[in-house]
């Protein structure tokens, strides 16, 4: 509850940083207030369920993991980010007061406990969004993707609430527990096809947000058109909350109803693996693949979601885990390459861009290429365990076929990820040293150690829940 | 309090709607029927101040219109959360005075930024 | 935490209930259908952003219908913020709408045509 309660009002603070006359405190004074928020979020660690705002908020090990997970995210895009400084036509206060506001929703559908609460947080996470993705005002990709984000983010809103409307029809209440009540003690008459399609029309709103198949059509070109720093914004925080959401949801108020759904969510999450592998192999924009590659992703916590076994909830907060830090590491790198070279005043994202990465940015090189082995599955990275219990999740709930999928999906993977690590070691390029703010390196290093750290011994982690 | 209407107890509005809808249609056809009319180029022109018209009516409009008016509806919309605070008013007490205070203060201090931003000034 | 004020008992006039929830069922769900075939068919951002508009208000209506047959105010509370957060897209919008025409220079946002969704 803290962060909530900290970030509204450090978000407010930020705008008005804006009107001071000197730039430079802007950053550490974010940073600072994410640490805070960070700290504050802690303070709640194992005091049990605790429920806030007339029961709307429930703070529990699970809510504060993810917030951990998103406020970490967070703080290391704050700190990549750089203050926004090389760019004259920039905003600062504005961009980081509209993240720290997202936040704010993010960690509303981390723990909420009634659907207002969901719906809040999902609009403030999205509206804060639709603006960032159009930040570059001047660039035409940046206002086409916004408008793609805001006009498809609207409309899986609409599906969202009349979702929601059917629920309340059907139940009566918009609290998590008293339509968990309902659904399992449920007589198969009107009620129950009213609460069915209230939950279908729920599920499709989020899996927009979370860029499932078949709802995924707006990722590649938003992916592509925001600015690469909002992009990583979006693949990580945007992820793990909707994800955090979709679990809450689904294990706090429909495992009465497991029978209906379960099927639903996994041929969505079959079709999401498809579709996000498959289209990521024809990619030649690295920046695009790594769209298709949170796709695929997503595929991937689905299973856990299909599950929802015992073993489920650890795995999406490890999964979500992993997935930030290697795709905070992959945009990462990618923002320092794609500034070297451009190509009609565009930054160069393309996998020609890394030819010849290692030979000059032998640390960079390294970066890049545990993020990517992270990302494709490969032992001794956190990714690999990601997977793992996910797998192991489903086998729980004895769902083997959707396993053998996932495992020849990821093969296909390793094509796609090794393109740009064979573009870094193999292939010759001109690239000169590029030249890296300290800090940055140090987030870089950061995230790549605890990649490698969680890789070797995911014990830490699962220990800690 | 009778909280109970019949269909019939809206009668009255019906009466009001069709005397309404009755002197709007009668004014026009009585206006049409007994004032003269003639027709030339120059009385059909949007504007009659001996000047002639210049360029089409549907000009771009400045900007700053577009920003008040997106503020208005912005903060014109919040007003709607008042409405149960103020029915509730003494039930909810103190406690609901001091939690409006912290609503309203949170809104002018978007006010505020909006103001030092500079979109309300409107000579630049 | 502080105690629930009381919420006195709402009542609702008998005359809204002549008409069955049924049919408030069918009309919030014809809009909200046009709403979704709106949006799918058309291809000017204003007229696709009208849609979205009218499948909000399809679900506003709806939750009204159900506040009043269950005398439960929560519905009710939930259209409040659907109104204010819907005011708040409406701005973000509108500015997304107006940046693009000002960088194509274009009244018909033909810009939306060249889009494959």
């Amino acid at each position: 509850m803290y962060p909530i309660v900290l970030l509204s009002f450090f978000g407010i603070v930020t705008l008005f940083l804006g009107f001071s006359k000197s730039k430079n405190i802007l950053l550490p004074a974010t940073l600072l207030f994410l640490i805070i928020a960070l700290a504050g979020n802690f303070l709640e660690w194992n005091k049990g369920p605790l429920l806030y705002f007339y029961d709307m908020l429930r703070v529990d090990n699970v809510t504060l993991a993810f917030n951990g997970i998103i406020l970490l995210s967070a703080f290391m895009i704050f700190a990549i980010s750089g203050g926004f400084q090389d760019n004259p036509d920039s905003e600062p206060a504005e961009y980081f007061g509209l993240m720290l506001f997202s936040l704010v929703g993010a960690l509303m559908m981390v723990g909420f406990q009634h659907l207002i609460m969901l719906f809040i947080g999902v609009e403030i996470l999205s509206v804060a969004m639709y603006v960032l993705t159009g930040s570059n005002k001047r660039n035409l990709r940046s206002n086409e993707a916004a408008l793609k984000y805001f006009l498809m983010g609207a409309f899986a809103t609409g599906f969202m609430l009349f979702g929601i409307t059917l629920l309340y029809g059907a139940t009566g209440s918009f609290k998590l527990e008293q339509i968990q009540g309902f659904a399992s003690n449920m007589q198969v008459g009107s009620e129950s096809y009213i609460l069915y399609a209230g939950l279908l029309l729920l599920l499709i709103g989020m899996l927009f947000k979370v860029s499932a198949a078949p709802f995924h059509f707006w990722t590649p070109d938003v992916y592509e058109g925001a600015p690469t720093i909002f992009t990583t914004f979006m693949s990580t925080v945007v992820k793990t909350a909707g994800f955090a959401a979709l679990f809450r949801l689904l294990s706090g108020s429909f495992t009465g109803v497991y029978g209906f759904w379960w099927i639903v969510i996994a041929a969505i999450a079959v079709l999401t693996l498809l579709v996000g592998n498959i289209g990521a192999t024809s990619q030649n924009s690295f920046k695009r693949m790594l769209a298709y590659s949170g796709i695929s992703h997503a595929g991937y916590l689905l299973i856990a979601l299909t599950a929802l076994s015992k073993p489920s909830q650890n795995a999406i907060i490890f999964y979500s885990l992993a997935y930030s830090l290697s795709t905070i590491c992959a945009f990462g790198v990618l923002m320092l390459v794609s500034k070297e070279k451009t190509i009609g005043g565009q930054p160069n994202e393309y996998y020609d861009a890394f030819n010849g990465l290692a030979k000059q940015n032998p640390l960079l090189a390294f970066v890049l290429t545990v993020s990517m082995l992270s990302l494709a599955g490969i032992p001794l990275t956190a990714g690999f365990w990601g997977k793992f219990f996910i797998f192991t999740s489903a086998a729980e709930r004895g769902i083997i076929w959707i396993t053998v999928i996932a495992v020849l999906m990821s093969t296909v993977g390793i094509y796609y990820y090794f393109r740009v690590i064979i573009s870094s070691y193999l292939k010759e390029g001109d690239l000169v040293k590029i030249r890296v703010a300290p800090f940055y390196k140090v987030i870089l290093v950061l995230a790549t150690f605890l990649t490698i750290l969680f890789g070797l011994a995911p014990g830490i982690f699962e220990g800690l829940i | 309090m009778n909280n109970t209407y019949l269909p019939s107890d809206y009668l009255p509005i019906l009466v009001q709607f069709f005397l309404a809808a009755a002197f709007i249609g009668g004014t026009m056809i009585v206006t049409h029927m007994i004032g003269p009319s003639r027709k030339s180029k120059l009385k059909d022109d949007p504007f009659e101040c001996g000047i002639e018209s210049v360029g089409d009516a549907r000009t771009p409009i400045s900007v700053k219109y577009f920003l008040v008016a997106i503020l208005f509806v912005l903060f014109d919309v919040e007003v709607i959360f008042m409405y149960p605070w103020a029915v509730n008013f003494k039930e909810l007490g103190m406690f609901g005075f001091l939690e409006m205070l912290l609503f309203m203060a949170l809104l002018l201090s978007g006010f505020y930024y909006v103001i030092r931003k500079g979109v309300l000034n409107w000579e630049e | 935490m502080i105690p629930n004020p009381n919420i006195p008992e709402v009542s609702i006039p008998s005359v809204i209930q002549n008409i069955p929830l049924q049919h408030y069922l069918i009309l919030s769900t014809l809009l909200f259908v046009i709403g979704i075939i709106g949006v799918l068919t058309r291809r000017n951002a204003i007229i696709i952003f009208m849609s979205v508009e009218l499948m909000l208000n399809a679900a506003n209506l709806l939750l009204i219908a159900f506040s009043s047959y269950r005398s439960d105010p929560s519905g009710q509370v939930f259209v409040f913020f659907i109104m204010a957060v819907a005011a708040a897209e409406v701005a973000v919008g509108l500015a997304i709408i107006v940046m693009i025409y000002r960088n194509t220079r274009n009244t018909d946002i033909g810009f939306l045509n060249k889009l494959k969704w």
